[in-house]
């Protein structure tokens, strides 16, 4: 008995150990979410890219994609282009997309597509970039102006990143005759960006551009032109227009330096036009969907590997154990009597169907009926099974019924009571009428009104999306689950039940 | 709350064993599951005992599928008296007793006529599993209908009272007389209403009783106490009960017996999921004395011993008997 214990013991904790271990493993380590509502803003941006081919003429079509070390994280990247051969290479700090084909013409049109989501695991490679450059070289009136400009700027500015700023406010003084000079009419952005990097030229600061797209949904956008620049640490942004410093949360770097975004070889009239959508995605299937573009493959193993459909069947199945444990502990800690052991979670699945309200009414009512049939029977001393046939097929006719007048008083709830519910009713009557028939009908009411409590709370508890979630993400958390069962096993005190049982005792 | 917690501490002082109790440390441990087909099919249960010369009922016949059912006026023969009871039957359902015949008809104990073809539709659901566990197809036999001895006349309404004892590994450990009521239909079964009321072991005296599930003095019917009435060869009883381990192997048993006018102690049937009831009954717990008892057993198994029935019988009248209802 005592080895048999200690055994017992070694398989509790061995089992409650395991199952804690590979939970806590996944959600510290692996970083799957805990609940299903951590939603992430998921990013589909759409690149059109039209041109008009030159006839008998090579095409090569290249246009920047954005880099995939920023604080975004792509998911998925397509090239969706007929006949056109696609490569991506990396130039600087830039990728470029490649488009290319011997032979085509007319219009064109080519599109890249990514997903893309907020990164939230993982770290950045450190920053690097130049700290000094050498000066644009000037002459005549130009570079008195420009040193014009100059003088105040560096009057009231500290270091690299108010001195740009002060720049960039001066610059955009447009009654300033110095500026008017240098920007000679042209007041576009490139323009006065071309003007900025003029002037941070001769205080040896580097200057970049930057191409972002701004993330918004149900608006044309296009590439904005910001500026950036090293200060030794970090790069620092600035908006060209405003003077504003920092990148916003929603700005996706695409390129940076001067080259156009797009370029075309053996073609015109080259256009790109930007699509925008947001979804929210769940954020196991965003950490699904990231985990194709990353090393960890840790969803490989778990139920989410298994394909939709089953999935959806196994999240029913998986909730099996936590009905099991209700009717375990009701009937074990509890002393509440339910019929057979496992009708009431056959009933709680029942109730999937019927919704729980409608399903006890239709529960109560059908098992109602079906028992008083039986009992009419009693008196033609039929034999046994021929008597339950004649309940069953009573009980099928009974359904058919309900459905058919709850539908046509508009209730659509009486047809949601399909084959499965249908069996386990007769199941219920069959095995409620033997009870009746060998323990009375009383105790057949008690065990009757126990299984109606104990499949409503199975049904509840397996019901609880959150749980369901848990549970189909941990599986591992069922061998906790065992452990406590097994523990169950040899749960030697009273039934809550039976403290009014024998309270007849402490009277005295 | 703390209420209830006081309550379950004040109960397990006491020693009352509760279901989980039960099942875990004597049915599962002592019971094999093997062995279970002796004592929940009673043809089997009387074909062992026939063969270790314990006393039952006389069987008169079995009938095992519908075909026999024809035998039955066979079986019957001249007895003008007998029950017809489903082999594997639980808590006393499907039990037809014929107390006289009355012009080609029968007559039951609680006067209702029956005719030939109702006894036949009645083997029939027996036959079907109607009342066995689980509702596999049964045999019913038909027995020696129990005349219950007159001393049982101002305590009992009806039908035959029967005599309970839990037996641990051989030894009596607490003992329950179950007298029907017009509640139970002449039926001895507590949960149908009928009085259980405890048995001194040493002495065979009852003590005072339970209905359902509350303390009594009285029998409800007939008004008359039901405690301080002696039970006739007490000690018989006490050695069929112990003599029932080595009938059926089984450790925890509930043994069922009756008391014939004529024949004596007879054993009806044994049970090996015997209910907590009869705890009420004695007012003791049966915790304390299976301790006591499975103490005894480790002492004897280091020293290499076993005792025989008649031995087992005197350790727990020793222990057990003369002792005032709460101490032990």
């Amino acid at each position: 008995m005592r080895a048999l214990n200690l055994h017992l013991k070694i398989l509790i904790v061995l089992l409650v150990s395991v199952g804690v271990l590979v939970t806590a493993y996944q959600i510290f380590v692996l970083g799957i979410p805990v609940t299903e509502d951590e939603t992430d803003d998921l990013w589909n941006i759409d690149a059109r890219v039209e041109f008009q081919a030159n006839p008998r003429e090579p095409v090569k079509v290249q246009m920047f994609a954005p880099p995939l070390n920023q604080n975004y994280v792509s998911l998925n990247e397509s090239f969706i282009s007929n006949n056109y051969g696609v490569s991506v290479n990396q130039v600087d700090n830039n990728r470029r997309v490649t488009w290319s084909a011997r032979r085509t013409s007319g219009k064109q049109t080519l599109y890249y597509r990514l997903a893309l989501t907020k990164r939230y695991t993982g770290d950045l490679p450190k920053p690097k970039g130049p700290v000094f450059r050498d000066s644009i070289p000037l002459e005549g009136a130009e570079k008195i102006a420009a040193e014009a400009l100059l003088a105040p700027i560096r009057e009231h500015s500290a270091d690299v990143e108010t001195f740009i700023g002060e720049t960039i406010k001066r610059v955009n003084n447009l009654n300033d005759d110095n500026v008017k000079l240098l920007t000679a009419g042209n007041t576009s952005t490139p323009n006065r960006v071309r003007i900025v990097e003029l002037l941070l030229s001769f205080a040896h600061v580097p200057m970049e551009r930057v191409h972002t797209l701004r993330l918004i949904t149900d608006q044309a956008v296009s590439p904005e032109l910001w500026i950036r620049s090293f200060n030794g640490e970090k790069w620092l942004y600035f908006n060209p227009d405003t003077g504003e410093q920092g990148l916003p949360a929603d700005r996706l770097i695409w390129w940076t330096g001067d080259e156009p975004l797009i370029s075309v070889d053996g073609g015109k009239q080259a256009k790109v036009s930007f699509t925008l959508n947001n979804s929210e995605l769940n954020a196991i299937g965003l950490a699904k969907m990231t985990d194709q573009n990353t090393d960890a493959d840790f969803l490989e193993y778990t139920l989410y590997g298994l394909p939709l459909e089953t999935q959806q069947t196994y999240q029913i199945m998986i909730m099996i154990p936590i009905g099991v444990l209700v009717i375990l502990v009701l009937r074990n800690l509890i002393g509440i009597q339910t019929l057979g052991t496992f009708t009431p979670v056959l009933i709680a699945l029942a109730f999937r169907e019927t919704q729980v309200g409608f399903g006890i009414i239709l529960f109560t009512l059908i098992t109602a009926l079906g028992l008083s049939l039986r009992s009419y029977l009693e008196h033609l001393k039929l034999q046994m099974l021929p008597r339950l046939s004649v309940v069953l097929t009573f009980v099928v006719v009974l359904i058919a019924v309900i459905s058919l007048l709850s539908h046509k008083l508009g209730l659509e709830r009486g047809l949601s009571v399909s084959l499965f519910p249908m069996v386990i009713l007769t199941m219920t009557i069959e095995r409620l009428s033997i009870t009746w028939e060998e323990r009375g009908g009383g105790h057949a009411f008690k065990v009757a009104l126990g299984t109606i409590i104990a499949a409503s709370l199975a049904h509840l508890l397996m019901n609880i999306p959150e749980l369901t979630y848990f549970i189909f993400t941990f599986p591992t958390v069922l061998l906790i689950l065992v452990g406590f069962m097994l523990a169950m096993g040899r749960y030697r005190g009273y039934r809550l039940t039976e403290l009014f049982r024998f309270k007849a005792f402490l009277k005295e | 709350m703390i209420n209830l917690w006081k309550r379950w501490k004040a109960l397990e002082a006491r020693g009352i064993m509760g279901i989980n109790r039960r099942n875990a440390d004597y049915v599962l441990k002592y019971n094999k599951r093997s062995l279970y087909p002796i004592v929940d099919d009673k043809i089997i249960t009387k074909q062992r005992a026939i063969e270790a010369g314990i006393h039952v009922p006389e069987l008169y016949g079995i009938i095992e599928t519908e075909k026999e059912i024809e035998k039955l006026e066979q079986i019957i023969g001249e007895h003008s008296d007998f029950v017809i009871k489903p082999a594997q039957g639980a808590g006393g359902d499907g039990i037809m007793v014929i107390a006289d015949r009355f012009e080609g008809r029968y007559k039951t104990v609680s006067g209702k006529i029956v005719t030939h073809d109702e006894l036949e539709h009645h083997i029939s659901s027996i036959l079907t599993g109607l009342y066995s566990l689980g509702g596999h197809r049964d045999r019913a036999l038909i027995e020696y209908r129990v005349k219950p001895d007159p001393i049982f006349k101002s305590i009992s309404y009806e039908g035959v009272p029967d005599i309970r004892i839990i037996v641990l590994m051989g030894y009596p450990v607490m003992a329950m007389l179950r007298l029907p009521t017009r509640q139970s239909s002449g039926k001895a079964n507590l949960h149908q209403g009928a009085i259980g009321v405890g048995v001194d072991l040493a002495t065979g005296i009852t003590l005072r009783g339970t209905w359902l599930n509350n303390k009594i003095a009285k029998h409800p019917d007939t008004t008359n106490p039901v405690d301080g009435v002696q039970l006739p060869d007490w000690d018989g009883f006490m050695r069929l009960a112990a003599g029932c381990y080595e009938l059926c192997g089984l450790g925890y048993i509930g043994v069922d017996m009756v008391l014939d006018e004529t024949k004596g102690p007879l054993i009806l049937e044994l049970n090996a999921r015997p209910g907590l009831n009869i705890q009420i009954a004695n007012d003791c717990g049966l915790a304390l004395r299976t301790h006591k008892i499975e103490a005894h057993l480790a002492e004897l198994k280091e020293r290499g011993l076993q005792e025989t029935p008649a031995e087992r019988v005197r350790f727990s009248q020793e222990l057990f008997g003369h002792v005032p209802s709460a101490a032990i």
